[in-house]
């Protein structure tokens, strides 16, 4: 449950660490995203020497939640941080890497390519 | 059933330039590979010598002491396997669909070559991921010819093999065909060398492409 001003890790080498939702991409009133939405949100923290900067305005997809999410075969996943990957345009990622578990869902939202650079996935 | 995945101190003082290949190592840990076997309900098979360090790691981590003890007891108590879901395949299925698979990959391929992409190569990562079997990684040098390389492997994959494809529909700098067992990534120079998939995939086995494979991309 993402929803504008929830504070999100990054669980990329993109050069962020702290990432702010401003708004999700969807609906035109949508609350709350999950994981495999896209959101729009600006860089809290930033590693320095890198690319992307300090309040910088990125797109991001959600990777984990805190809330859990359920699969039809009634397994129930959370995880104990909101963690978030961020994208460009195309949705190609910014960083080359993935650190973390991922979801097997993100895949189906057409996320292979984050899926393919993760180093496991749940 | 409830799974809670505690995700390590991924986000924290890790992240820098310099730190792919030890983030790289890190997923091979076999703790992790553990724990991934156990949530997705595979089979939950370790080998002796990765017991060992799987206890060695125990030692150093209280947080999951209580978790890892709990594995070597149930080991003790079950042997390697703990836990085999009833509906995998035989090993002559899985050996039949690896054999399709890679006449699949391997058409494709040649179809890429024949569209002048360079740097053709096929990996097979089924031992390295669960979700697909083979990798098609080719380069093209502009938008168009990535364009063509991909029009030209859906119609066959289509036409030929009756397989879809999910991923990119338009031409895009990563371009990525999902075939399910087959994922084909077509780049531009530049991303080849900012992604270095290949690298990533290291262990992955190569497979020899029985036709001529334009090397100018490294030349």
């Amino acid at each position: 449950m993402i929803q504008p001003q929830t504070h999100l890790n990054v669980a990329d080498n993109s050069g962020a660490r702290e990432l702010m939702c401003i708004r999700i991409i969807g609906a035109s009133n949508r609350r709350y995203a999950h994981i495999g939405d896209i959101i729009v949100a600006v860089i809290k923290e930033a590693v320095p020497n890198m690319p992307l900067e300090k309040s910088e305005v990125v797109r991001a997809v959600i990777v984990r939640t805190c809330k859990e999410f359920k699969r039809d075969s009634g397994m129930i996943i959370r995880y104990d941080d909101n963690a978030a990957v961020v994208i460009d345009q195309e949705g190609n990622p910014k960083g080359t890497r993935i650190f973390g578990a991922i979801p097997r869902e993100l895949r189906q939202f057409h996320f292979t390519k984050i899926v393919s650079l993760a180093p496991e996935l749940l | 059933m409830l799974i809670c995945y505690s995700s390590p101190s991924c986000t924290g003082n890790l992240i820098s330039g310099s730190l792919f290949p030890r983030e790289c190592k890190l997923s091979l840990k076999p703790k992790k590979i553990s724990l991934f076997d156990f949530n997705g309900c595979d089979s939950l098979q370790m080998v002796s010598s990765q017991k060992s360090m799987f206890s060695c790691m125990a030692v150093g981590s209280n947080v999951s002491e209580d978790t890892d003890d709990m594995y070597d007891d149930l080991f003790k108590k079950y042997g390697k396997v703990v836990f085999r879901r009833n509906d995998q395949k035989s090993a002559s299925a899985e050996v039949d669909d690896d054999a399709e698979c890679l006449a699949f990959a391997v058409a494709l391929a040649k179809v890429a070559s024949d569209v002048k992409a360079a740097d053709i190569r096929v990996l097979f990562v089924k031992p390295l991921v669960y979700w697909t079997r083979f990798f098609i990684i080719a380069t093209a040098f502009s938008r168009p010819q990535i364009d063509a390389i991909g029009t030209r492997i859906r119609d066959l994959a289509e036409k030929k093999y009756g397989r879809t494809s999910m991923g990119d529909s338009k031409p895009n700098s990563w371009t990525l065909l999902d075939f399910g067992d087959v994922v084909v990534h077509i780049f531009l120079p530049q991303q080849r060398t900012f992604y270095n998939l290949e690298e990533f995939y290291g262990n992955a086995k190569q497979i020899e492409l029985p036709f001529e494979n334009q090397q100018s991309f490294h030349s």
